[in-house]
């Protein structure tokens, strides 16, 4: 039993040496079996892939390994035709191989760069084909404002957790508020370009400024302060009987800046502020890509500052085409009134002819007269209105958007168009009742009446009565004497 | 006769209206009117009342300036408004409020 030594580097080290050496090393080494077969000189030999998947296996059974926090500075970076990035974390003495695949790295608003310092998230694992052990990357913050970073992700947790972002406490803006109170600063451009917001989309509201500190130590105790005073202005007009002068809604703003910048968005009692604020709370921060935790909090979230102001206020160019489209039905709606009520008149006339009581045709004539003259006046009236608003708002308009403009006047011609027809529709009802009279007063029915005639008509359908055949027993009649009209009906024992 | 009287067109209630109020108004003239069933007097008092409602509305929006204020707590802990410019808008001075 003679056994060599093993050379140094084939020293065992991942099992216990076998009890027996086996002589077959040819064997042995040409196998791919596992575990592995025994080799010569009685050592276990692996393969590549079984080490590698035995490294494998102890990373990934170390939790700490899995989700981490790593601190360096970025060496030379290399972006595949894929679009991952490879690249190494540095320190003074060693460096970590990094992959950020390409999904992630889309994602995130920060661009790895060499010699930047940064913190990066993500999990340790091997990478077989290489034996390489690598930080897989999901996210990276520049050093520094990692911590911030921290604090962030477990406020965020944290609160969420309490339901404080829950979808169903947010409330709906109201449609057109008449008061809108805005928190940010008075000084900077975002305070002018909500004005000037306001001001074009819907110049009828009122807004009110809370100056507040947006920025810096101050600034979370200032924004809650902030909220709280439009909530006492809010309680004290509804107190003082003015309750329409309270604000409807509130827009919570700051302009674009670093994460440090816009930190104070990020204070647990500013975003416990928004939550509580009793008005609906619109919040405005930064850019489009900043999202804070009063981001959150707020009822709608807008991505900037402008389209905050843009959210909490219809557009009056729609407005003013809503009340247009409700103008028009309004004259269509007149427009066959008139139509039906000058049919009307035509065949009251022709059963009047018929009966020929010339009192009721003069005031009958008298009242369809003064209502069509009036109908008249009112569409003509309505025209030099429609005029005089389209002049002043033209120009004014005019400069905003032409095409809707001329839309418009378009439809002003319409109105012409329809306010002619029904003019000569009257012109005609009223051409009509004066033949009518004038032909009545000539055979002057009313004069007989007066002798005390009476006029038999049927009720059912007022045919007047010139043959018993035509009124059975049971008909119900109209009798007309000179002041007045009795109802009365044939004796049905006939 | 009575209501041809009664809606007269420069209504001084109307002319008081709010947008949101003269809206309302002019689109339940609007229905009611499109509902019919009124005698003709009644329908062409509601289309006087409905023109007027709507030049109300217009006039209003063709006319309105932004209001802008700000709002100041007092010494005594009273909260007012006062109008600027909002280029003329100041960091609130410190106060007792």
């Amino acid at each position: 039993m003679t056994r060599e030594e093993p050379p140094d580097w084939a020293l065992p080290s991942w099992d216990a040496l076998p009890a027996e050496p086996r002589g077959d090393r040819a064997t042995a080494t040409g196998s791919t079996r596992t575990p592995a077969a025994l080799g010569a000189y009685g050592i276990r030999i692996l393969g590549v892939s079984e080490v590698t998947r035995t490294i494998r296996g102890a990373v990934r059974a170390d939790p700490r390994l899995a989700d981490l926090w790593v601190e360096g500075e970025i060496g030379r970076v290399t972006v595949s035709s894929a679009g991952h990035a490879y690249f190494a974390l540095k320190d003074e003495r060693n460096q970590l191989q990094c992959v950020w695949f390409r999904d992630d790295r889309l994602r995130s608003a920060f661009e790895a760069q060499a010699g930047l310092r940064v913190v990066a998230h993500g999990r340790i694992d091997l990478f077989e084909p290489q034996g390489a052990l690598q930080l897989y990357v999901d996210s990276i913050q520049p050093a520094g404002l990692g911590d911030l970073t921290l604090r962030f992700e477990a406020l965020k947790a944290r609160l969420a957790a309490e339901g404080l972002f829950d979808a169903a406490r947010k409330r709906p803006l109201p449609l057109r508020p008449a008061t809108i109170a805005v928190v940010t600063s008075p000084t900077g451009a975002v305070w002018k370009d909500i004005c000037h917001v306001l001001g074009r989309r819907w110049p009828l509201s009122r807004v009110v400024l809370v100056a507040a500190q947006v920025q810096g130590e101050g600034a979370p105790a200032s924004l809650v302060a902030a909220l709280r005073k439009i909530e006492r202005y809010a309680t004290d007009r509804a107190a003082t009987g003015r309750p329409e002068e309270a604000p409807a809604v509130t827009i919570l703003a700051r302009g674009g800046g670093s994460l440090e910048d816009l930190w104070a968005f990020n204070d647990e009692a500013v975003v416990r502020a928004v939550v509580a604020h009793t008005l609906p709370l619109v919040c405005g921060v930064g850019h489009e890509a900043d999202v804070t935790l009063a981001d959150f909090a707020a009822d709608v979230r807008a991505p900037t500052p402008s389209a905050a102001a843009e959210i909490v206020v219809p557009d009056r160019l729609e407005a003013l085409a809503g009340v247009r489209a409700l103008g028009r039905r309004l004259d269509a709606s007149a427009s066959s009134r008139v139509r039906s009520a000058s049919r009307e008149v035509a065949a009251e006339r022709r059963a009047l002819d018929r009966l020929g009581p010339g009192a009721q045709v003069v005031s009958a004539r008298e009242r369809v007269g003064l209502l069509l003259d009036r109908a008249t006046r009112a569409i003509n009236d309505r025209l030099v209105v429609e005029r005089q608003a389209s002049g002043r708002l033209g120009p004014r308009l005019d400069v905003i958007l032409p095409g809707r403009l001329a839309r418009d006047r378009s439809q002003l011609e319409r109105f012409d168009r329809v306010d002619a027809l029904v003019g000569r529709q009257v012109a005609r009802a009223r051409a009509t009742l004066d033949s009518a009279a004038a032909a009545l007063h000539v055979l002057g029915p009313q004069a007989t009446l007066e002798r005390g005639y009476a006029i038999v008509r049927r009720a059912a359908d007022d045919r007047i009565v010139r043959d018993p055949a035509e009124a059975p027993p049971g008909t119900r009649l109209s009798v007309r004497v000179a002041h007045g009209d009795i109802p009365a009906s044939v004796d049905p024992r006939g | 006769m009575m209501r041809m009287m009664v809606a007269a067109k420069t209504d001084p209630a109307i002319d008081a209206l709010s947008f949101d109020d003269a809206l309302a108004e002019l689109q339940r003239t609007v229905a009611e009117l499109e509902a019919g069933g009124q005698p003709l007097e009644g329908a062409i008092a509601l289309y006087e009342r409905g023109v007027a409602l709507q030049a109300r509305c217009e006039k209003l929006l063709g006319d309105a300036e932004l209001r802008v204020q700000q709002l100041v707590a007092r010494a005594g802990g009273a909260i007012e408004t006062r109008d600027v410019r909002p280029e003329d808008a100041a960091d609130e001075p410190a106060s007792g409020g």
